[in-house]
């Protein structure tokens, strides 16, 4: 199969703009071959994935090369797909939003340029994964924490950017952001907030500056190319705590998610809280066909087996406690005495204090367990992520829960349910698990997501993060006003990047015809 | 990672090196007393050594090995839990495998297998792979 071309461009006229990132960043950092190709496919697509396919990768090794890039594709007209490690699973891995698209790969850029222990930070390059970062803390004794996402294999900045979640009071990753330096779309350089300064010596500490604050610009965006940036991290502390809470009956999500929504507000809970169903367990620890063989979605019988054999709850709850070892004790009896009696179990927290193997304790801890999950109809498996942003209401959400899982049924996709719940908000992360090689399946796939997007965006609630499939789709959802919104973004896309060279469409912002 | 590709990157490996092999020292002072680091209750790696593996070697291949593939297939994580499915408790790590051939592994590398997706020449060069392949069949002719 030929390579598809970015945008308007000649095979001729393409050729020249490949020897010149060749002559840029070096002939052994542009790939144009189909074999090369293949490997930035995702691995998740619905299908093949060629319609996502690109046109060739350049993976350059410096903020400098990365400018010099972003130049050349103004002048050739090549539009770039950037990505810090390409591995934004669910999402669309490494692939363009538009065929074509030129990957600007910056794996390579994987420098962790600072760490600082007193004031807890670091400054980052977008190819640093959360394994590199781990790595780089333990090899240097350093007592600080970071949060990991479900799916570590990627990069720190890059899930940051993308707005991921993990589950310490570091895990809200957008918010840990402080400071950025970014390739604006003609090639110049900018540093956000005190960075701003030629000396700066505020940076990491203050995320602000002087005037508008222009960091949220470069988050799910496409507006530049962040080529570093700080991060906050976690003192490590005196002692953790954990346990898991199962609660027995789908009714219970009502006053379950009401309880801890009240300890996240009041920061008894210091970390968004994950609330799942028994798919969501069962599926980073064995097959569906190990529960139930049969056509359809998954029944409820089976789902009982789940919670007998692997004794967990309809609804399962993490909770992680982070602090000076007297808080935390008094953390655990206040817990304790909110849901042992409505549970009727008693709470076994396992604790860690300084010293101890770090596996007992709460921090995060990099790994790709989660990924287990794309196993479970066998196959070639993907998930799609279907999450959108709902006030943290325990009835609310019970009922929304329960019209989705009749959809779920009614299409025929097992129910897998997963609400991330906040201070105020709680994010509904329901992983919609296929077969990428069953097209009966990938159809009803597609036909459920779309449905979910409208249901949700029908009683207000829209999604937190989008696949290149459907990031035009959720962006319609966003439509206060005729879609000002969209007008605003469009208006400043076409000020910065006129020739729309930096991920056309990625939000739904510079869509071409 | 290649010396010559980045130089931070080499530094923190040293480091990684030196720390690993302090770790060593103290798992092996503590050896018949528990150890530092419990076992997973399936007797596997627990995570927290599982990210590190390799990081005291003096191969250059396991070291590799250790940052590319072991969060996968060391430990519980997703390649054993799935090799694990159907092949013999302990060929679901990679690295107890003695039966692996290295023109194998690099195309199961290149072109991913079933779950695996492929890994790029820009996140793995031809030259790493070589050595991460050539060490997973030395193992096995070792033995």
């Amino acid at each position: 199969m030929s390579a598809p071309l970015p945008g308007k461009l000649s095979p001729d006229g393409f050729a020249k703009a490949l020897d010149a990132f060749r002559g840029a960043i070096g002939k052994q950092w542009v790939l144009d071959g189909e074999e090369d190709r293949q490997t930035y496919i995702d691995p998740y697509a619905l299908g093949d994935g060629l319609n996502h396919d690109c046109s060739a990768i350049a993976a350059p090794a410096s903020t400098d090369e990365v400018r010099a890039i972003v130049r050349l594709a103004n002048e050739h007209k090549v539009p770039l797909w950037p990505v810090s490690r390409g591995k934004n699973l669910g999402y669309g891995g490494a692939s363009p939003m538009e065929r074509g698209n030129v990957i600007l790969d910056l794996s390579r850029m994987n420098k962790v340029v600072e760490v600082d222990a007193k004031q807890a930070y670091c400054v980052i390059e977008p190819g640093v994964s959360f394994f590199d970062l781990y790595n780089h803390l333990a090899d240097n004794k350093l007592p600080l924490w970071m949060s990991t996402p479900g799916n570590s294999w990627g990069s720190v900045l890059g899930n940051a950017l993308d707005r991921g979640i993990g589950y310490t009071p570091y895990g809200d990753h957008c918010e840990q952001i402080c400071g950025i330096e970014a390739v604006l779309p003609d090639g110049d350089l900018i540093r956000t907030g005190m960075g701003a300064m030629a000396k700066g010596a505020g940076w990491q500490h203050y995320k602000y500056g002087y005037g508008p604050g222009w960091d949220q610009m470069f988050f799910q965006s496409n507006l530049g190319v962040v080529t570093q940036a700080g991060l906050w991290l976690q003192p490590e502390p005196e002692m953790t705590a954990k346990v898991e809470l199962a609660f027995p009956k789908f009714d219970d999500a009502e006053w379950a998610i009401d309880a801890l929504a009240d300890l996240r507000r009041r920061d008894v809970i210091q970390h968004n809280i994950v609330f799942g169903s028994p798919v969501r367990a069962a599926s980073t620890q064995s097959q569906r066909a190990d529960w139930y063989d049969g056509p359809g979605a998954i029944p409820d019988s089976a789902c009982e087996k789940m919670i007998q054999k692997l004794g967990i709850g309809w609804w399962n709850a993490k909770i992680n406690l982070f602090g000076h070892a007297a808080t935390v004790k008094a953390q655990i009896e206040l817990i304790r005495g909110i849901f042992e009696k409505r549970i009727g179990k008693e709470l076994k927290f396992e604790t860690w204090e300084q010293g101890d193997p770090p596996d007992k304790s709460a921090r995060g801890i990099p790994s790709t367990l989660g990924l287990q999950s794309v196993n479970w109809y066998g196959g070639r498996g993907g998930h799609l992520s279907f999450a959108p942003v709902m006030p943290s209401d325990g009835k609310l959400i019970l009922d929304y829960a329960r019209k989705i899982k009749a959809y779920y049924e009614k299409v025929g996709q097992d129910y897998y349910a997963s609400f991330t719940i906040g201070r105020r908000h709680v994010n509904n992360v329901s992983l919609i698990l296929y077969n990428r090689d069953d097209p009966a399946m990938v159809d009803r796939v597609d036909k459920l997501y779309r449905h979910l997007v409208a249901e949700a965006a029908a009683q207000g609630f829209g999604e937190y993060r989008g696949h290149i499939s459907y990031m035009g789709l959720i962006a319609d959802t966003f439509d206060f006003n005729d879609h000002a919104l969209r007008r605003l973004n469009d208006k400043v896309k076409a000020c910065l990047d006129p020739n729309n060279i930096i991920a056309p469409g990625r939000n739904g912002i510079g869509v071409r015809a | 990672m290649t010396a010559s590709r980045n130089p931070a990157a080499t530094a923190r490996m040293t480091g990684r090196i030196v720390f690993a092999a302090a770790l060593g020292l103290l798992a092996a002072a503590c050896s018949g007393k528990g150890g530092d680091a419990p076992a997973a209750k399936d007797g596997r790696m627990p995570q927290s050594q599982v990210v590190r593996f390799g990081a005291g070697s003096s191969s250059e291949g396991e070291r590799l090995y250790g940052r590319e593939c072991a969060f996968c297939h060391a430990g519980r994580n997703t390649g054993t839990i799935m090799l694990g499915r159907r092949m013999e408790p302990d060929k679901a790590e990679l690295h107890k495998r003695t039966d692996l051939d290295a023109d194998y592994v690099k195309t199961v590398a290149r072109k991913g297998l079933v779950n695996m997706p492929p890994f790029s020449r820009v996140e793995v060069t031809d030259e790493e792979l070589d050595k991460i392949a050539a060490w997973l069949a030395d193992k096995g002719r070792a033995r």
